[in-house]
Order: structure tokens, then sequence, then C-alpha cells
């Protein structure tokens, strides 16, 4: 048995109070009075002799109707009627993301959208069905639909929100497959789907036609936040032994803030800068920082703002090894010496590759053909191999249309004035991205095959103006940042909170512990036969360690969404080009008010009581 | 003195004379006009002389005129019987000041006014006292005050009604009916009692008028009664018949309960009205001067 209403049974409360008032009432008084006549005759003349008398002026009378009109009216269920349209089924979506924990709504947009949701859970008609997802990094459905209302509390106030950036859409989708119901050829909308949320989301590209039966609950009145979006840590470029750490500040409010910037290194302060961000601005700041062992630089905004999740960020920082790169080649004087002029290279040289070549972090095969193909990260150029691509051919003059200059492969190189005599053309292969094309073939791939990272540059440098251009040895260095292995790891060991963290596992282990930021630890199952540790737990922000065996990891989950950091509350919540949903001031849909009137009625006894008692006293 | 009345009021009370609107019909002697003729200084009439009457009263004059003999008759002064009738009951010893008290104050009040006019008063003292009851000093009183005449007799008088108690339940109608039956002779009759009898006071005091009496009745109430002050959930138990009444009582319905009490002595002044009897409705706790030297005399019971 389970009751709607749990908290009426508060009401018991009163019992005593009635039996309070039934002590209060006095026995009857024996008195000997002279005569009784008198009292006859009194009594005659005020009681009923007849089935009926006239009405008196009686407060006593007017308070028993007023209560009894109460309980009638209670007992009638009345209820407010709100704009929401009759529906059958409402969807309610739950914004778990980081900038719901904002506290400009008290005590944080979160509970302020669970407290009004669980209003739409009491203003639910009979035989309406609800249901509550949680959308977060992941969505959770939390209650399918049901009628339940003591169940959809449940589910409501099991909620709680994480420090991820939100996938709108994900959640969108899942309730939108519930609220279309196919009634023979047609699809008939069936539902409505609630969205509480600060709308601080990506856009919704992918709904732009689905016609969503979407109501959008806004919470959210502040937009003060200062954030950090972006971290990195790299070798600093002019000094090697040294750490630059790059981090970017947004400031989201339309005011300037002055903030003090925190780099800790391990927990140990390391330095305090003070930063000015301009309104709606982001700053980089670089902390340039020794490092002598393996260990976690934290930077740490020291500001009160809403949102806290954002004002911290932590990454992985490794110690510089220098690279170990085997060039094959048949002699290449402008690709050796622009190997040599990247940062931290130990450079060999071989005609010819016969074996993996595991000794190396990287290889490069220089318009050699490998009798074994490396097992280490490649760049191969004016090579082709078949594991790599289906089938190639030739390209003569292949002019250069595009290259992406958001990769880091090609920051800061710029392909005009480059031209190609002669390519290799090849489709591009699924398992890497066209970093650079010409309409025939792209020139330059990137990707990873198989745990493996491999550039692949189709046409020989030599055959074309490139190494006389400057961003040949840029390229050369960006190449050799990106295919190093410690790198990699760098960027592996920072995660978006939400995303799965992948730890590639030793063979024979069974169990491994996981330490979460708050400190608490517990074991993490593998399968036997298991090749990766995949924690996808990754809901809250801060250094998380990993322990497999004799292998200790660290790895860090950020938020670093300049989406989620920007919590301007959304007035309306763009689907599409074309598409817009407008916050709602809808009131939910009925509002029952029999506890009320239960109420007032409980009140009009009491008074009715005390009045009684203040008469004949 | 007496502790009854004050000096004072007595000294009052002594220029007053019950007022009788009857000729007295007495056969003693005493100074109230009656219809018989007899030996007093008020000339009534003549008559014949008949042989064997007495020469002294022969009208000198008119024989002296008329050459016959006539008789002068005077007007024989005869006394008034003034009856009290005292509620001795069980329901007269409520309230502050008692009823009691006050009932038998008025009583000491108009007995002395009588006995100073000399009148015969005979105070009648119901419900009886039981005989086995042991009040044997009290049915001495009450027997004494069957009785009473003469001025120097009013100290004990006022001794007897100061033993007089009040206790049991009394039969109002029976009692005056049979003081009615008891009279000689008729002549003023006041009756004290709160007249809150179940059965009713009408047979009483209709047999007083038809006995010829000239009644007056003074009805005394408790302050109780009137306003009552206990209020809430009561079991109301009668003084002397002993019966219950549950009543919820409240301040909200005093002003009906007051109107019930006004009803029940207007219909008692209705009644006596006409038939003649001067009807007073007193608290206890009202003026005994205010009653005895103002009411009564303004409604000619004396004067």
């Amino acid at each position: 048995m389970s009751f709607l209403a749990p908290f009426a049974a508060l009401f018991a409360l009163a019992l005593p109070v009635v039996v309070v008032f039934y002590l209060l009432k006095r026995k009857r008084v024996v008195k000997l009075v002279p005569s009784t006549l008198l009292w006859q005759k009194f009594l005659a003349d005020t009681q009923a002799s007849a089935p009926f008398q006239k009405l008196r002026h009686n407060w006593l009378l007017i308070l028993q109707l007023l209560l009894l009109a109460l309980v009638v009216f209670a007992l009638m269920r009345p209820y407010l009627t709100g704009t929401a349209r009759e529906t059958n089924l409402r969807v309610v979506i739950l914004d778990g993301s980081a900038s719901m924990q904002s506290t400009d709504e008290k005590p944080s947009r979160f509970e302020k959208a669970r407290a009004e949701a669980l209003k739409w859970v009491d203003g639910l008609r009979d035989g309406e069905q609800m249901m509550v997802l949680l959308a977060g990094a992941t969505t959770e459905v939390k209650q399918s639909p049901t009628t339940d209302k003591a169940a959809l509390r449940r589910a409501l106030q099991s909620c709680a929100p994480s420090d991820a950036p939100t996938r709108l859409a994900d959640a969108l989708k899942t309730a939108g497959a519930f609220t279309f119901e196919k009634r023979g050829e047609e699809t008939v909308t069936s539902g409505e789907i609630h969205l509480f949320s600060d709308g601080a989301a990506p856009d919704l590209e992918e709904l732009s036609n689905k016609n969503l039966p979407l109501v959008y609950h806004r919470v959210g009145t502040d937009r003060d936040n200062a954030g950090i979006v972006r971290l990195d840590a790299r070798a600093n470029p002019e000094n090697a032994a040294q750490r630059a750490i790059f981090a970017s500040i947004a400031n989201f409010s339309t005011n300037a803030a002055k903030l003090d910037v925190d780099l800790l290194f391990d927990g140990q302060m390391v330095e305090t800068r003070p930063v000015d961000v301009g309104g709606t601005n982001t700053e980089l700041v670089i902390f340039t920082a020794p490092q002598e062992r393996d260990g976690v630089f934290t930077v740490r905004l020291h500001t009160v703002d809403t949102l806290a999740a954002d004002n911290q960020a932590s990454i992985v920082s490794f110690m510089p090894q220098p690279v170990k790169v085997l060039l094959v080649s048949k002699g290449n004087r402008f690709l050796e010496k622009a190997l040599r002029g990247a940062a931290n290279v130990q450079l060999s040289t071989a005609p010819q590759l016969t074996d993996g070549a595991e000794a190396f972090d990287l290889v490069v095969l220089d318009d050699v053909i490998p009798v074994t193909l490396p097992r280490a990260n490649t760049l191969a150029i004016h090579t082709v191999s078949t594991n790599w691509f289906a089938g190639w051919d030739t390209a003569k003059s292949p002019p250069i249309v595009d290259w992406k200059s958001a990769h880091p492969l090609l920051r800061f190189v710029n392909f005009d004035n480059v031209q190609v005599a002669e390519s290799l053309a090849v489709k591009p292969p699924p398992w890497g991205v066209t970093l650079v094309e010409s309409p025939q073939t792209p020139l330059i791939v990137a990707g990873e095959l198989n745990r493996q990272r491999i550039v692949w540059i189709g046409f020989d440098p030599l055959q074309s103006t490139w190494p006389l251009r400057i961003s040949f040895p840029i390229f050369m260095a960006n190449a050799v940042d990106w295919l190093n292995p410690s790198s990699a790891n760098n960027g592996q060991y920072l995660v978006q909170a939400g995303n799965a963290f992948r730890l590639p596992l030793a063979p024979g282990l069974t169990a491994a512990q996981l330490t979460t930021p708050d400190g608490k630890s517990r074991s993490l199952p593998i399968e036997p036969d298991a090749r990766e540790l995949v924690i996808g737990d990754t809901l809250q922000q801060g250094v998380y360690r990993v322990k497999a065996g004799t292998n200790e990891v660290t790895f860090c989950v950020n938020l670093l969404d300049s989406n989620e950091s920007n919590i301007t509350p959304r007035e309306e919540l763009p689907i599409g080009k074309y598409a817009k949903v407008t916050a709602t001031t809808m009131k939910r849909a009925n509002m029952e008010l029999w506890r009320w009137i239960a109420a007032v009625g409980l009140l009009v006894l009491l008074f009715e009581w005390w009045w009684y008692h203040k008469r004949t006293a | 003195m007496s502790a009854i009345l004050t000096p004072e009021l007595l000294r009052r009370l002594e220029q007053f004379q019950l007022l009788a609107a009857r000729r007295a019909k007495s056969s003693a002697r005493g100074e109230r006009r009656s219809k018989a003729r007899g030996q007093s200084v008020e000339f009534a009439d003549h008559r014949n002389y008949t042989h064997g009457d007495d020469f002294r009263y022969l009208d000198w004059n008119l024989y002296g005129r008329l050459d016959r003999l006539f008789v002068k008759l005077y007007e024989e002064e005869r006394e008034l019987p003034v009856r009290i009738f005292l509620d001795a009951s069980e329901s007269m010893t409520f309230g502050q000041p008692p009823k009691f008290d006050f009932a038998r104050q008025i009583a000491a009040a108009i007995g002395y006014v009588a006995l100073c006019g000399f009148d015969r008063v005979s105070m009648i003292p119901f419900p009886d006292v039981p005989a086995d009851a042991g009040r044997g000093l009290e049915q001495a009183s009450r027997g004494a005050l069957r009785s009473v005449r003469g001025k120097k007799s009013s100290m004990q008088f006022f001794r007897n009604i100061n033993a007089l108690t009040a206790s049991g339940a009394a039969d109002f109608n029976q009692a005056l009916r049979r003081g009615a039956l008891e009279a000689k002779q008729s002549g003023v009759a006041v009756v004290l009692s709160d007249f809150l009898d179940p059965a009713g006071y009408e047979t009483g005091l209709t047999a007083l008028i038809g006995r010829g009496f000239q009644v007056n009745a003074v009805q005394i109430l408790a302050p109780e009664e009137l306003n009552p002050t206990t209020y809430g959930d009561l079991r109301l138990v009668d003084s002397e018949t002993g019966s219950l009444q549950e009543v919820t009582f409240g301040k909200y319905r005093l002003k009906a309960y007051q109107q019930t009490v006004q009803n029940y002595i207007q219909r008692l002044r209705e009644f006596c009205q006409p038939r003649g009897i001067s009807f007073f409705s007193v608290g206890s706790d009202a003026s005994l001067e205010q009653l005895l030297l103002k009411q009564l005399r303004e409604q000619e019971v004396w004067g």
C-alpha cells in the first residue's frame, strides 16, 4: 500500500488538539437551586417545541455551516485549471548538466527545476501519464510512463546534477520517441515534452524538422560566471626543462572581472597571478613552471560566481622525454634538417626498415617501401600500403584547394604558394581525416589505425615547392609533437566530464581500484579477456586515480566547455536554423485545492470549538 | 431592640397604620371602625327609644324639637385581624442575603405596624414543623405567633420571628386554603413567598379572596434567580422536590432567561390585579426601607 500524499499524515497531529478540546469540555456541574421551576419554563421557552423554529442569529450555526460547506467543497476536489493542453503523456526532461548547478536560483537552478517539475507531478490529472528523463552527458530514463505520482516524485528526488555538459539532443530524441504514435498512416502527437533547463546546450540542429511538442521551462536569472574553458600543458618552447600551462579563462558576465588565478602542482601552490577579463571576453593565461616529476597541474580561479564547477581544472603532465625518431630515407636533407630542428628529438637514420622498429617513438618513411610496416606511430611520405589504402594512382600537378588549419598538425602551417608536381592519388580512408586536399586526391591524411597514429603525405616534398616554405619545418615539428606517444598520452589523460576514460590493460588482471575526487575508493571488476578498462563514471570533475595491477594511472576530469560555462539563461531554445522554442510561462496543468480547503476547514472547526467554549464557560 | 429591624426603621413604622378597604368584622373590640354599633365617640345613627334602653343615650335635643324619644347610636370600634403567611420552605433559604431573612423582616415590619394599630396579628409560617423534628422551641414560637396583640407584645413578637427557620417542602395552595378556613374573621392577609411552587399559586390566593381577605402578595426572589452567574453544562437539583434539570447555560442565553423570569412575574401580577391583590416583587438584595416606606405606602397597604 502506498500513499499519494504521505505528508497528509501530518494532519494526524491535529487529533490530540481535538482531544484536548474534549478534555476541556466540563462535566455537568451539579448545582442546588431553590427551584427548577423557572429553568423548566426557560427551557420550554427556548427549546423547540415545534419541529421547526425561526432561525435565530447564531454564530455557531454559521460556523458549522461554513465547516460543512468547506468539507463538501474539498470532497469535490476542485482544481485550478492551467493553460496546459490536455495530453496523455507528459515527458519531463530535467537538465542535469553542470550549468544547472549555478546558484543564482536558491538553492540552485537544478533544485528550482526539480521543484517546478514536482509541481507538475502534483498537477497531474487522473489518467495522465508522466515520465522522467535526466539529461546529462547521457540521457537516463528515471521513470517510465506511469500515473503513479509517488513513483514520479521518487524518480525526481533521485535525480542529481553532474559536472558534465548537456547533450540535450539525445534527451529530446528519446522523449520524442514517446510523444509520437502511429495511427494508421499518419503519425499523431500524443504527448508533451516539458524541458526544465537553462538552455545552455549546443544547438539542436538534427531535431529541426521533427516538430517536437516541446514546452521549455526556463530556470536561471543571472549570467555572472567566469570559468576555465581550455587547458593545455606543453613543453616550454623557450626552455625545454620547463612546462608551459595554457589556460583560457572566459568571462561570460557583461561586467569586467578581476580574478586571481592559482597554479598548483600536485596540490602545491606554484604561482598566483591577477587577471583582468573584460565583459564577455576570453583571456589566455600562460604559466611556465619547472617540472621534475610526473604530476597534475591544477588551475584555480579565485572568484565568487554562480557556477563553481568550471572554476578549477586539472591536467596530467609527464616529464618531457626525448623523442626517438627513425628516419628511413634514401637521403633527404630538407627533411632531416626539419626533423632535427624539432624540439627534443633524437634522430636516427636508416636506408631501409626491416623490423617493426619497436625501440622508436616514431618512424618517418620517406619515399621508401618498407619490408615490414613499423608498429610505432608513422609519418609516411610518398609511400603507400595496402593496410592503409585499398588502391592508388598518380595525379599530375594536383592543385591545393583546401586545408584544415584548425587541426593541431596544421597549427601555423600555410599552404599558400605551395605547388606539387606529382602525387599519389587515393580515396579518403575511413580511419583518418584529410588535412590538405586537391580535387583529385587527398594530399595529407592524419588518423589513427589500430592504436597507431599515422600521418600520410601523398607527394614527395622534393617534387614540390613546400620545403622552401617556412611552413615545412613547422609542419614537421607539429607532426613530431602529434605523433609522439607521450604527448598523445597527455591528451588521453584529460577527459571531459561525462566522457569515458579508456585504459589499455596488461593481460591477466581481474580488478582495478578507482579513487574518485571526493576520496572514495572502489573496486572495478575486469572481464578476463578485456584489452582495455573503460571508466564511464566521470560525472564529477577532479582528479581520478586508477590502480590496475602495478600500473597506477592518474587522469583528470574537467568541464572545459564554453557552452556550459556560459550560464546565461536562454530565453529561446533554437532548434536548427529556423525553429525555436520560447520559454513558457505556462502554469502547471491543474492544482488540486482540496488540501488547502481541508486545512481551512480544520481551522474553522477549531475556531468553532473555541467559540462554543467561550460562550458557555 | 430587635436584630430584625433597626430602631430607626421601627420609629418610622410607628407612624403607619394598615389600611383596610372594608370595615372590620372582628368581634373583639379594637381601634378599627366597624359596622357594629357600640360605644365610641363616633356618632352613627338614631333609633327609636324602646323600653329598657339606657337613658344616658337619649337625644334630649331631638326630644325637645320633636317631642319623641330617640336613642343615639355610636360606631363600635373593632380590631382588624392581620394574617401573615410566611413561606418557610427550603427554597427560601437561598440567595444572598437569604430570601427568608428578607421575608422575615417584611413580616416583622407589617406585624409591628399592625400591633401599633391595636390589631391582632397572626403569623402562619408554612410548612408546619414536623412533630418529631426536635425543634420544640421553634414550635413554641410558632404557637406564640398564632395570635399577637398590642404594642407591648412586639418585642416578644420579634423574638419569636427570629426563632423561625425555613426547611422542608411547602404546599403553597394548601397552606393558604387552610389559613383561610381557620380564620374566624376575614381581614388583611399578607403572603410572603417566592411563588415558585410547581403546583401553582392560583387556588391558594383565590381561597383567601373568597374568604373575604384583603390580600397583599410580596414575591421575594434571590438575586441568583434573577441573574444567574453559574454558566456551563449544569445539572440542577430542586431543593424541595429533588427533581433534576439539565441545562446548558451561557452568557448568550442570559437575556432569554431574564425574559422568562419577567414573564413569570408578569403572569403573577396579571393574576393578582383583577382580584384586587396588591402585588410586589422584590429581590432579596433590595432595599428594605425602599419597599416598606415607599412602595407599600404608594400601593396603600398602609398609610
